[in-house]
């Protein structure tokens, strides 16, 4: 390029540097919004213990029931007096538990058999794809609530049935951006350069297909806090006495003809988690320009 | 909306289209402007360029890619609709198109003004059959209501733009024709109501070799039938020199040169067409030591200064003023306009025996 | 297209297959022994072998997952543990509510998606569009229990509706039943119908951004008439969009039911779980997807007879 189209085009360049604050500032909105959600319940989970102003596991039967905006209790107590506010704050740790590491699971074993199908010959690839049909081929809850009620209750074989479902969608999304990326010029160069099949995946594919699987798995997370919620809801998730948003709505939709608004506590704790992670999704899609895919788990 | 206005319409589109016959000058083009907003930024892609379309004679837009000829074929129909701001005048005959209500526009685009896009794979629906598609535009334009009539009608279109077999055609999706093929039918649907004027927008840019010069003789066999105004976009001077009249050549968004095709392409009075001619193939000189331009065109989202000419920085003959202003478009010969002040109305050109040597020197140093 | 519909069976049946294992998969997986399970802790050796003998657990497990499908295949998915009664009748009879509830959300679910989704495609930066857009976003993020739960307060509160069951006390008219079913629909339907909107939006965009569509509007055609091209054109996408919501409300109608007291294979299966009835849980994951394997050949098939490139 010569020096006077450097000249002509200069004054753009020059104003194109931003200082951090601005560079923070032109963040898409989504990313803003749902990363201070995400950052803020993290934080509450974290800190449950010093935060919550009572006993997440025990109450006293005579403070049954109270409802919201109660001095003391300022979300309420459930049916066995519990404060609702502490157990809410104490649930938020095995809720995003369950909603997370089954989306970081399912995208380690995922993404490692999309990249294995991508980038390889088409039987090897149709035999992997068509084994993940066959788990996609389950409405996603109903196969997680399968093998959650046949391994029986508790978070962890609630997480390990999440995570079962959710590496078929995330193989399949892994699977997608490969072949995409597959004649691509550098592609062929590194097949040319007769680079082992594991250095390309790592070194030329992974970095590229990247930030689509980072924007897909953040939206997982936010449905996967749903289908964690759920299966605590129907009792196979944290067992009682310990709190989990999931198994709170359970308890206190029992009482909502005497208290409908205590009912929606969780029932809104779980909706903020999940659009958080939405909201922070749609952002990070915006930030990355990924567009938007057809797999849905 | 009611029959009364939609005949109302018709009518006064129709009296629009018959008094452009009128008018020796069908379609005129001046001081257009065309910009868009991208990212809160005003780009400016057409400045300023003014064309004049004769029935029966073609002008040929040439230029690189991003050169803005297409923005400005585009533009003349209005097809950029809110995402542009046009400035300017485009006058159809006496009847000014930029300020012109949409509904009657939508009369002039595929009625008064046909338009042949550069993709024929893309052109058309490719859910629908053929003949569907060709009978739509019939009957919205009111050329014949009546389905069976209007397959019929669409039969005799396809067999004018050379298809042999129009009723096979008219029963095959797009995706069963090849590109040619698609092409013709593209043609037929533009010529379908017997256009004033038609815009061919690279029609053989995507085209086999083979195909390009039969659908580049359609081109002609039809407007000498139908006595059209024919705007032909191209960036291949190949193509100007086979169906062109006259030639208009633009470079970042303007004008830089205008005159007879055989006058222009012979000789040249701005360094960009110049450079243009001595990028093309002679037989005789191997295809690696063609002069090309050298750098690129200013791209989209680059600034192009109003006072200095675009094409200086990569312009053979530039001199320190170039920077400093820009050169208007003036006469240099009769009928020949030039916006150059340092070539003095004609480029020296390098002898094409001698072209092989410079450019092996060029390579060297 | 009669062979393109074979083809297509032909194609579900490994994935069936592959489904029936993962389901007898799920059956082995529960943990401890389930002959002391039915028979108690006092239980005589020679009745336990007999159990063994009769339930065929003695046999390596390919050969028990023969005999397991065998049996499914004519109709005997086993005994229920709490109810005492064949499964297959129990998830047959509770599967046709189901299906009801699963067609008046699923019609909702696409109606509303391809409506919001339209206005974000044609007006993706006006006011309108944005808030849509968000709109079917947050959407996305409500649980499907959770709207049940507010529908369901709002007719406790108002009592304009029932709060639940399928049929009132009263003639189990159709008016009775559509009346049970409002609430239960829009729940279920809700969280897919941002799913449909956004991805209708994304489908109809990308048409809209083909050039077919521009040179329709160089032929002068009316912006009315481009859309409905364009609708055309999008219909495939929206075909596969709806078929992944029937996974989708499949799994959700579990929770609506639930809330809802709506009698379908849901509610059944939310009551197998606390009394830990297996063979009713798995008759019911094996219907739905069995149901959803088949809902997309139709799917497929329906795609071919839009699109004539599929069909060739």
């Amino acid at each position: 390029m010569s020096a006077t189209t450097v000249e002509i085009a200069g004054t753009a360049v020059a104003a194109d540097r931003p200082n951090r604050l601005a560079r923070v500032a032109r963040l898409p909105a989504g990313v803003l919004v749902g990363g201070t959600i995400v950052l803020l319940l993290v934080l509450v989970a974290l800190l449950a213990p010093v935060l919550a102003p009572h006993s997440a596991t025990s109450g006293s039967i005579s403070e049954r029931l109270w409802d919201v905006y109660t001095i003391g209790h300022p979300l309420g107590t459930d049916g066995q007096g519990r404060d609702i506010l502490s157990r809410l704050m104490w649930g938020a740790r095995p809720t995003l538990i369950a909603g997370v590491v089954p989306v970081l699971i399912g995208a380690l074993i995922g993404t490692s058999l999309g990249l294995l199908a991508g980038l390889s010959r088409r039987g090897v690839r149709s035999l992997v794809m068509r084994t993940l049909d066959v788990i996609y081929a389950f409405p996603a809850i109903l196969l997680a609530i399968a093998i959650g009620a046949a391994l029986g209750p508790g978070i962890k074989n609630a997480i390990v049935s999440l995570s079962i479902v959710l590496i078929a969608p995330i193989a399949r999304v892994a699977e997608g951006e490969v072949l995409r990326l597959r004649d691509a010029d550098f592609m062929e160069a590194a097949r040319a350069s007769g680079a082992r099949w594991s250095t390309i995946a790592i070194r030329q594919v992974l970095p590229n297909i990247a930030p689509a699987l980072l924007v897909y798995c953040t939206s997982l997370v936010g449905l996967a806090i749903v289908y964690a919620a759920g299966l605590s809801f129907l009792g196979l998730g944290v067992t009682p006495p310990h709190p989990d948003w999931g198994s709170m709505l359970n308890d206190l939709r029992q009482n909502i003809y005497e208290r409908p608004l205590l009912s929606l506590v969780p029932a809104v704790a779980i909706f903020i988690a999940s659009i958080g992670f939405n909201v922070l999704g749609d952002g990070l899609r915006k930030l990355f320009d990924v567009r938007e895919t057809e797999v849905a788990a | 909306m009611s029959t009364a206005r939609a005949t109302l319409n018709r009518t006064s589109v129709e009296d629009i289209i018959t008094r452009a016959g009128d008018h020796e000058h069908v379609l005129t083009v001046e001081d257009l402007t065309v910009a868009f907003t991208r990212r809160r930024r005003q780009i400016t892609a057409v400045r300023g360029v003014d064309l004049t379309l004769t029935a029966g004679r073609t002008l040929v837009l040439l230029g690189e890619s991003g050169s803005g000829k297409s923005v400005t074929a585009r533009a003349i129909l209005r097809l950029y609709g809110r995402s542009a701001t046009i400035g300017g005048s485009v006058r159809l005959g006496d009847t000014e198109l930029t300020t012109l209500d949409e509904s009657w526009m939508r009369g002039i685009r595929g009625g008064a003004i046909g338009m042949v896009p550069q993709d024929p794979s893309g052109s058309l629906d490719p859910l629908r059959r053929v003949g569907a598609q060709i009978v739509e535009v019939l009957q919205r334009h009111d050329v014949e209501q009546d389905e069976r009539r209007g397959r019929a009608y669409a039969g005799g279109l396809l067999e004018r733009v050379g298809i042999h077999d129009p009723g096979r055609v008219l029963d095959a999706f797009p995706f069963e024709l090849s590109g040619g093929m698609r092409q013709r039918v593209a043609i037929a649907i533009a010529i379908a109501c017997r256009p004033r004027v038609l815009i061919a927008d690279e029609p053989t840019t995507a085209l086999d070799v083979t195909v390009q010069a039969q659908v580049l003789a359609l081109f002609t066999e039809l407007q000498r039938e139908l006595d059209m105004a024919l705007l032909l976009v191209t960036h291949d001077v190949g193509v100007a020199r086979i169906v062109g009249d006259d030639v208009a050549v633009m470079y970042a968004g303007r004008l830089v040169e205008t005159g007879s095709v055989d006058e222009v392409l012979a000789r040249p009075a701005h360094p960009y067409t110049a450079g243009l001619l001595d990028a093309l193939p002679l037989p005789g000189i191997p295809r690696g030591e063609l002069l090309a331009i050298p750098g690129r065109p200013p791209g989209p989202d680059e600034l192009v200064s109003d006072h200095a000419c675009a094409f200086a920085p990569r312009c053979r003959f530039a001199q320190p003023s170039c920077t400093r202003h820009r050169p208007p478009l003036v006469e240099v010969r009769p009928g020949r306009l030039a916006a150059c002040d340092v070539v003095g109305g004609e480029v020296p050109r390098v002898a094409p025996a001698t072209r092989g040597a410079t450019a092996r020197t060029e390579a060297v140093a | 297209m009669t062979s393109f519909l074979t083809r297509r069976l032909l194609l579900a049946i490994p994935i069936l297959i592959g489904v029936s294992i993962v389901v007898f998969i799920t059956i082995k997986l529960i943990p401890g022994d389930p002959v002391a399970a039915l028979l108690g802790p006092n239980a005589t050796p020679q009745a336990r072998a007999d159990l063994v003998a009769r339930m065929g657990l003695n046999k390596p497990i390919p050969l028990q997952y023969v005999d397991w499908i065998w049996a499914v295949l004519h109709g005997n998915l086993g005994t229920s543990i709490s109810l005492q009664q064949s499964v297959g009748s129990l998830v047959l009879k509770a599967f046709g509510n189901t299906l009801i509830l699963l067609v008046a959300s699923l019609f909702l679910a696409t109606l509303g998606g391809v409506v919001l989704g339209t206005i974000v495609a044609l007006r993706p930066r006006s006011v309108l569009g944005r808030i849509v857009s968000s709109t079917s976003l947050g959407a996305i993020s409500i649980p499907q229990y959770t709207v049940a739960l507010l529908l369901l307060l709002f007719a406790v509160e108002t009592g304009a509706l029932p709060t639940g069951g399928m049929h009132g006390t009263g003639d189990g008219s159709f008016g009775d039943l559509l009346a049970h079913l409002v609430l239960p629909a829009i729940a279920a339907a809700l969280t897919p119908m941002g799913i449909v909107a956004r991805m209708f939006a994304v489908a109809l965009s990308d048409v809209l951004a083909q050039e077919f569509v521009e040179s329709m509007r160089a032929r002068g055609l009316s912006q009315a008439a481009i859309v409905r091209h364009a609708m055309h054109n999008a219909l495939p996408s929206l075909l596969t969009i709806t078929g992944l919501q029937v996974g989708y409300l499949l799994g959700g109608v579990l929770f609506v039911e639930t809330i809802f007291a709506w009698p379908g294979i849901g509610q059944q299966v939310y009551s197998a779980i606390s009394s830990r009835d297996m063979p009713l849980i798995q008759a019911g994951v094996l219907i739905s997807a069995v149901v959803l394997v088949l809902v997309n050949v139709v799917v497929d098939t329906v795609h071919a007879l839009v699109d004539p490139r599929v069909r060739a």
